[in-house]
């Protein structure tokens, strides 16, 4: 275990500036959030037709962040994978962090907030039937499991890490599959009824968890001038065209098998209706196409800016796919009668985007920037020299 | 233990929105701007829907007048995660806005679009519910005493009428019924409890064909067509 890691010193003037600019926009996404919750959701986009806005959104796009960032830190520590090491820290922090953003997502969707107790009386007040109460033990579990993850790894026991390593990545996996069952087991919506909404859920976790892994190393690296040994990251690259592959597969199949009825209409208009820009071009375009098609490029995979395009396309991609399930998902009007239903009862839905939804949604990400760079500042997750130097005295040393 | 149920007479239904004028009296639902309809913002319990089918000289419309439909699998009961939403003993499917943390779930898992958001403060007026006063010391579960933004909200068969007939022991279907029923000016809607064998709805249901909505999810739903 030659590898020694270090804190940031966090000391320099853009550290300052970013962290202030973030502070900021987090306190203006708190204002916004209680302006939702004193004045009511009508400031947001949601209504009783699209129950669920850009925070749900949100929310599982972090959750499929942060359970794919898990499960590739357990790479080093549970299938020996020793290259990756100098960053499977990173991974386990960055995993911790996205799962609070997601909590924090989630409570600024309820309708109640102060009630949010109420999820996590488990047997007790909740109703076990409920795929939300049922998650809410998982991802409870889950950052928990996350915290005890981190702790041993910094205490470098490493039996331990192993085991904890095996459980986290199972109860990610579980974790995300839970999410996907939020929606994939609501027969009401045809968009989200589909059993292979938790795996699908789970390919499209592990892809942009990865990329966002990727470009959250690379950024580190060069932002704190350390060297970064590139093949890292395009061994990471090979994996990432797998995995965008098997997500590919399996929306196709979900979107084929739509299209037969009796859910063809809402599938047809999710892909011809108003939303289609956001199902054809960043859901497929730019998480499956684009990035395909430049990791699979001679040249363009060969270097480290086209391997990051690649990753920002996917980490935008994925979140167009999580917009395009949430959004059109129960816009689309529910057939009560057959027939045409005349007047807005047979009429889609729309999303307005409203400034205080955007804010809300903007601080969400600003406080986990925030968290991650206290994180940095104050937990030794960056290894100390990437270049070959790193050998047991260099650990002791430092 | 009755079994309340309803059933609508599409034949009789002239399609008025009686009931749902009736309902928003009273149960206080508030009315909505043209603002909040076009947002699809305003709180229905009871809403009218017009389906058509056919082409201009064969065209027929069908006003299918549309309350929580009571399912005896509800799917809102499912997947509401706290308990917030529940059946009662006697059928009735209740939304306790105590418990109801606002998650939305069950607005989306309901298949008759039967549930509304309240999502601003709705101004308060008085209750026109003379049988319990709007008292915050009354710490039942219904009525409660100022509507409250955040939850979800929905028909709930006029449950104080009933229960007030309970303790009163007056007959339910015929002396006490729901708002919309007493309100309907055709008598399309018939209230009663479907496993009485001597009431008005097993008679209605006996005597003729009838439908529910979306029956291939299903639902059981309390809430029976009688088609035209």
């Amino acid at each position: 275990m030659g590898l020694a890691f270090s804190k940031i010193d966090g000391k320099s003037r853009e550290f300052y500036i970013l962290f202030i600019l973030l502070s900021v926009f987090t306190l203006i996404g708190f204002i916004s959030f209680m302006v939702s919750y004193i004045s009511g959701h009508h400031v947001l986009g949601s209504s009783s037709i699209i129950p669920w806005g850009m925070p749900i959104t949100i929310t599982i796009y972090l959750i499929g962040l942060s359970a794919g960032s898990l499960i590739l830190s357990a790479l080093t520590y549970v299938f020996g994978k020793e290259e990756y090491r100098p960053i499977a820290r990173l991974a386990v922090f960055l995993a911790i962090i996205l799962i609070f953003g997601a909590m924090i997502g989630i409570a600024l969707d309820l309708g109640r907030p102060e009630k949010s107790w109420r999820l996590f009386m488990f047997f007790v007040l909740n109703n076990m039937r409920s795929m939300f109460a049922l998650n809410g033990i998982l991802y409870g579990g889950y950052f928990l499991i996350g915290m005890i993850y981190l702790g041993a790894i910094f205490a470098e026991k490493h039996n331990f890490i192993k085991m904890m390593g095996k459980i986290a990545i199972f109860w990610a996996a579980l974790v995300h599959m839970g999410t996907g069952a939020i929606f994939g087991f609501i027969a009401t919506r045809p968009i989200f009824f589909s059993p292979i909404k938790p795996f699908e859920f789970l390919a499209a976790a592990m892809v942009s968890g990865l990329a966002l892994l990727m470009i959250a190393v690379v950024a580190i690296f060069k932002f704190t001038k350390r060297n970064l040994n590139e093949d890292i990251i395009f061994s990471l690259s090979r994996l990432l065209r797998v995995l965008i592959i098997v997500l590919a597969v399996m929306v196709l199949v979900d979107k084929l098998t739509h299209l037969y009825s009796p859910h063809r209409e809402p599938t047809l208009w999710l892909l011809t209706g108003p939303y289609s820009w956001i199902f054809w071009l960043l859901q497929v375009g730019f998480a499956y196409i684009f990035p395909l098609l430049i990791l699979f490029h001679p040249q363009y995979s060969k270097t480290l800016k086209g391997v990051m395009v690649a990753a920002f396309l996917i980490v935008i991609g994925i979140f167009g796919e999580r917009f395009s399930l949430v959004i059109p998902g129960t816009a689309y009007p529910l057939p009560f009668y057959p027939g045409k239903i005349e007047g807005i009862w047979g009429m889609a839905g729309s999303f307005p985007i409203t400034p205080v939804e955007s804010f809300m949604s903007l601080g969400i990400f600003t406080l986990m920037g925030l968290l991650f760079l206290v994180g940095l500042k104050n937990l030794e997750l960056l290894p100390v020299d990437e270049m070959g130097q790193q050998t047991s005295e260099v650990a002791k040393k430092t | 233990m009755p079994r309340w149920g309803m059933v609508i007479d599409l034949d009789k239904c002239v399609g008025c929105q009686a009931c749902s004028t009736a309902c928003k009296n009273e149960n206080n639902v508030p009315h909505g701007s043209p603002d909040e309809q076009r947002l699809r913002r305003d709180i229905y319990w009871n809403k009218v829907i017009a389906v058509t089918s056919g082409k201009y000289p064969r065209v027929n419309t069908e006003l299918i007048s549309m309350p929580c439909m009571h399912c005896d699998h509800a799917p809102c009961v499912t997947v509401c995660p706290a308990k917030a939403t529940y059946r009662r003993e006697d059928g009735i499917i209740v939304q306790d806005f105590r418990r109801c943390i606002g998650c939305k779930y069950c607005i989306v898992a309901c298949p008759y679009g039967a549930r509304s958001f309240n999502s601003k403060e709705q101004e308060e007026e008085e209750y026109h519910r003379p049988d319990l006063p709007p008292d915050r010391n009354v710490w039942g579960q219904w009525p409660f005493p100022t509507r409250t933004h955040g939850v979800v909200e929905k028909c709930t068969f006029c449950f104080h009428r009933i229960d007030q007939a309970i303790k009163e022991g007056k007959k339910i279907g015929t002396e006490v019924v729901p708002a919309c029923v007493e309100d309907c000016p055709a008598e399309a809607r018939k209230f009663g409890d479907l496993d009485d064998t001597h009431s008005e709805v097993s008679r209605l249901l006996s005597s003729r064909g009838w439908i529910r909505l979306r029956e291939e999810l299903d639902t059981k739903c309390k809430v029976y067509y009688l088609p035209r």
